[in-house]
């Protein structure tokens, strides 16, 4: 084949408009950090980039989510453990009071203890996480007792969503109730308060009281929880407290474990090996020099040099 | 009887002819760097001998010599090469276009980024997120809402930067065609100036590589094929003749005669990069190319229409402009990621505003839309009023967050009719296919490159100047030409002595 000095310089030419343009595609992988910079660099790690990226914000989305389930979480167990050490002493005083040996007077002094227990217990149902109140069901912006210290208000179980589910997303398709509904369960408590300073005022013998402690009460407005089954409610709501805590707990776990992975993946998936990119740019740069000089050389001679 | 100073004609003629083959040597090595230049070559022959066979003939021994003459000069040129440069230059003017059209989508989709769509679809979901925590606070609420207005926003951005780059197509198809006219014109000149010379007897070098290069050129624009029509009169036997260039069977150049193309749209108005349909700022598509009959100048009839259906199928700058602006009912590369687009928004506010008008807003509001719009230019948040936001599926309950749950579920749930996928994973198959899209062309290009610079130095092979080899040439021809002057010193010196030493016997 007949070879001329045009096809040399056209060889060059491309050749060095190749390893240009390779030199710069791992320049800009260096520089920018990533294997690609448009999709068609690689379609396949562009469309992964794209949905990793969506994980890792929903990853971070979720454990913000977690933060705010523990938080309503964690009120409401130690609320209602509070609720726990009322009852006990409502116990106490009832079983103090069951006791004969007790005048009227004695029976009262021991109710207006009732009474403040009363007061602290509604002062737990409205019980807030952040401007929210916890016990309401779905309607945070009201407290189970508008006014606590009015006597004989019973909760406003009146109001719409109070017995509802607060949910909030703590994965994928996954959410988790995070409240308890207390309109029932402070509504007990406080009907059965009621009755016992009833009981207590209405001078009523200490097996009349002591009744109270242990059955339902059967009075002529209907039948009340006594004190055994009130208080075997709030164990139950804790003890469902204690297992939702557990979940989120577990959940956050895998959201951390998750989190992990997909930033690897990405990783993996986008990021320049920088071991492997360098060491490419150093091969290119050789390779470009090579070129450089022997097509410098080459193009320049002819016969012209060489005859007089 | 040979006449006394035939010599002195034969070296005449060498030395003429070595002469002229210098001079093309000459012409040759200034030409070494001219773009589409074929090197020459004089074509010698010898002279008829003496004694020609007639009555009066003179009687010699044998056919003597008498010379040489330069019968033409001719460029070296292989047609068969030109074919598959130009076949190959069809390709790479295809790909070519085709990889600028993708890339400059792909710039504006931005993808893989924390700026694109797909980043703004995330962000939303995650403000309705914060919602579900705190369902009362406005300050979660408004952050939903300039969420969803940067939502549209990334939408409305992309449509007006797609339709943009649209139309600078269409103005490019307008100019590549005003382009090919211009070359058809100068090939149908050059044609001209060839008809006038060549019957002549003169054999045009430089005017046809003149066309070659013409015709390389608009290769790159159009699948043409070409005819040589040889000239009359008294036309040399290597004379090349005028080109008859064809497109899809249908003259373009002949002779003299040239006919002119228009790219029309849909409507039969010309393609030019305007937009057509103000409502929706959007162009009409493309539709035919006609061709008008060839003239000089050309007629304003029309001898053929050219549908997209008869274009040849990733050939040429041209067909590759229309695969990006658009034909055949909404098809093409930059139509087809607009409806796409509009398709996503119209299922997305469709959905989302179903979802969304089920609940009840802070304010006790319920059956608001969320967003407004059918396509990715019109998509726009509705409500101004974060209460109005249907967080509850309850009125009256501001701790309510079941409705914003559900919103919140619409980001992972599968859409039948986005081909079974989410929003996100609908858009991020359109950037995907994008890039498979461009990977092709960008492959494709460099192959057809890689391709047609083999073919280019087949050429290069065939007709480019050597300027080694010119220089051999050189000392050759020169060495031809000082032979000759000697022989010419040596006739002199024996006619010398006849007409000077003869007859002086003694003397």
């Amino acid at each position: 084949m007949r070879v001329t000095q045009s096809m040399l310089s056209n060889n060059m030419l491309r050749n060095l408009n190749t390893s240009y343009s390779k030199m710069s595609k791992i320049q800009q992988q260096i520089e920018s950090g990533k294997k690609i910079n448009r999709p068609s660099d690689d379609p396949v790690t562009a469309v992964k980039g794209m949905a990793y990226r969506t994980d890792i914000d929903k990853i971070n989305q979720y454990q913000r989510n977690m933060g705010e389930a523990n938080s309503w979480l964690d009120t409401t167990d130690e609320s209602l453990g509070q609720v726990g050490e009322a009852l006990k002493r409502v116990k106490e005083l009832v079983v103090q009071a069951a006791n004969d040996t007790n005048t009227s007077e004695d029976r009262q002094k021991i109710n207006s203890e009732i009474e403040q227990i009363k007061q602290q217990l509604r002062d737990i149902a409205n019980t807030k996480v952040g401007d929210k109140y916890i016990f309401s069901g779905t309607h945070t912006g009201k407290p189970l007792y508008t006014d606590p210290t009015a006597p004989g208000q019973n909760p406003d179980v009146s109001i719409p969503g109070a017995e509802n589910e607060f949910k909030i997303d703590v994965f994928d398709g996954i959410s988790i109730k995070v409240n308890t509904q207390g309109s029932k369960l402070f509504n007990d408590i406080d009907e059965f308060m009621g009755e016992v300073s009833e009981l207590l005022n209405s001078g009523a013998t200490g097996a009349e009281i002591s009744e109270a402690l242990g059955a339902d009460l059967t009075t002529v407005n209907g039948t009340f929880p006594g004190l055994d089954t009130v208080y075997e409610n709030v164990l139950t709501a804790r003890a469902d407290v204690g297992a939702r805590q557990n979940r989120i707990e577990m959940m956050g776990n895998r959201l951390d474990i998750q989190f992990v992975n997909v930033s690897k993946q990405m990783s993996e998936n986008e990021d320049t090996d920088y071991a492997a990119a360098i060491t490419e740019m150093v091969t290119q740069e050789s390779i470009h020099q090579a070129a450089l000089s022997v097509g410098a050389k080459i193009i320049q001679q002819t016969l012209v040099d060489f005859i007089r | 009887m040979r006449s006394t100073f035939m010599g002195l004609e034969t070296s005449k003629s060498g030395l003429f002819l070595q002469q002229t083959a210098l001079y093309t040597t000459g012409h040759n090595i200034s030409n070494a760097n001219t773009a589409g230049y074929s090197r020459q070559r004089v074509n010698m022959q010898s002279l008829p001998g003496f004694s020609y066979p007639g009555l009066n003939s003179a009687k010699l021994p044998g056919h003597l010599g008498t010379g040489a003459e330069a019968h033409s000069i001719q460029r070296v040129r292989d047609q068969f090469i030109d074919r598959q440069y130009r076949q190959e230059t069809n390709s790479l003017g295809y790909w070519e276009a085709q990889t600028k059209s993708i890339s400059q989508m792909e710039d504006i989709m931005t993808e893989p980024s924390e700026y694109g769509i797909n980043q703004s679809f995330t962000d939303f979901w995650k403000s309705m997120e914060d919602i579900v925590a705190n369902p009362k606070d406005t300050a979660a609420r408004q952050v939903m809402l300039s969420k969803g207005q940067a939502l549209a926003e990334s939408f409305n951005y992309i449509d007006t930067q797609l339709k943009k780059i649209q139309g600078n197509i269409g103005n490019e198809i307008k100019v590549s065609t005003n382009e090919v006219n211009s070359i058809l014109k100068q090939i149908a000149s050059i044609n001209k100036q060839i008809q006038k010379v060549e019957p002549n007897g003169y054999v045009t070098n430089d005017l046809y590589d003149a066309r070659d290069v013409l015709v390389d050129q608009l290769s790159t624009y159009l699948p043409i094929t070409t005819e040589q029509v040889k000239s009359g009169g008294n036309a040399s036997d290597v004379a090349e003749g005028t080109l008859t260039i064809y497109y899809n069977g249908v003259e373009l150049v002949n002779g003299k005669n040239y006919a002119q193309l228009s790219t029309l749209d849909a409507e039969g108005d010309p393609v030019d990069g305007g937009v057509d349909d103000e409502a929706t700022n959007g162009y009409s598509e493309f539709g035919k190319i006609t061709i008008s009959e060839v003239g000089e100048p050309p007629e304003d009839t029309v001898a053929s229409e050219i549908e997209y259906a008869d274009m040849d199928k990733g050939k040429g700058k041209l067909k590759s402009l229309i695969d990006a602006y658009g034909h055949s009912g909404g098809q093409g590369v930059y139509p087809e990621m607009l409806a796409n687009l509009n398709k996503l928004a119209a299922e997305f506010v469709k959905e989302f505003n179903t979802a969304h008008n089920a609940g009840y807003g802070l304010d006790g509001s319920t059956g608001v839309d969320f967003f407004t719009g059918t396509t990715a230019k019109d998509i726009a948040v509705a409500i101004t009023d974060p209460k109005q936001i249907a967080a509850s599926d309850e009125d009256g309950e501001e701790g309510n967050n079941k409705n914003i749950l559900l919103l919140a579920k619409l980001q992972s749930k599968v859409q039948d009719n986005l081909n079974g996928g989410t929003f996100q994973s609908y858009y991020e198959s359109l950037v995907g296919d994008l890039g498979v899209k461009g990977q092709e062309a960008v492959r494709e290009a460099y192959n057809a490159a890689t391709l047609r610079l083999s073919i280019e130095n087949d050429r290069a092979s065939v007709s480019s100047v050597s300027l080694d080899e010119e220089m051999t040439n050189m000392i050759t021809f020169q060495q031809a030409y000082n032979a000759n002057a000697r022989m010419i010193t040596v006739v002199d010196e024996t006619l010398d002595k006849i007409i000077n030493g003869m007859g002086r016997v003694g003397l």
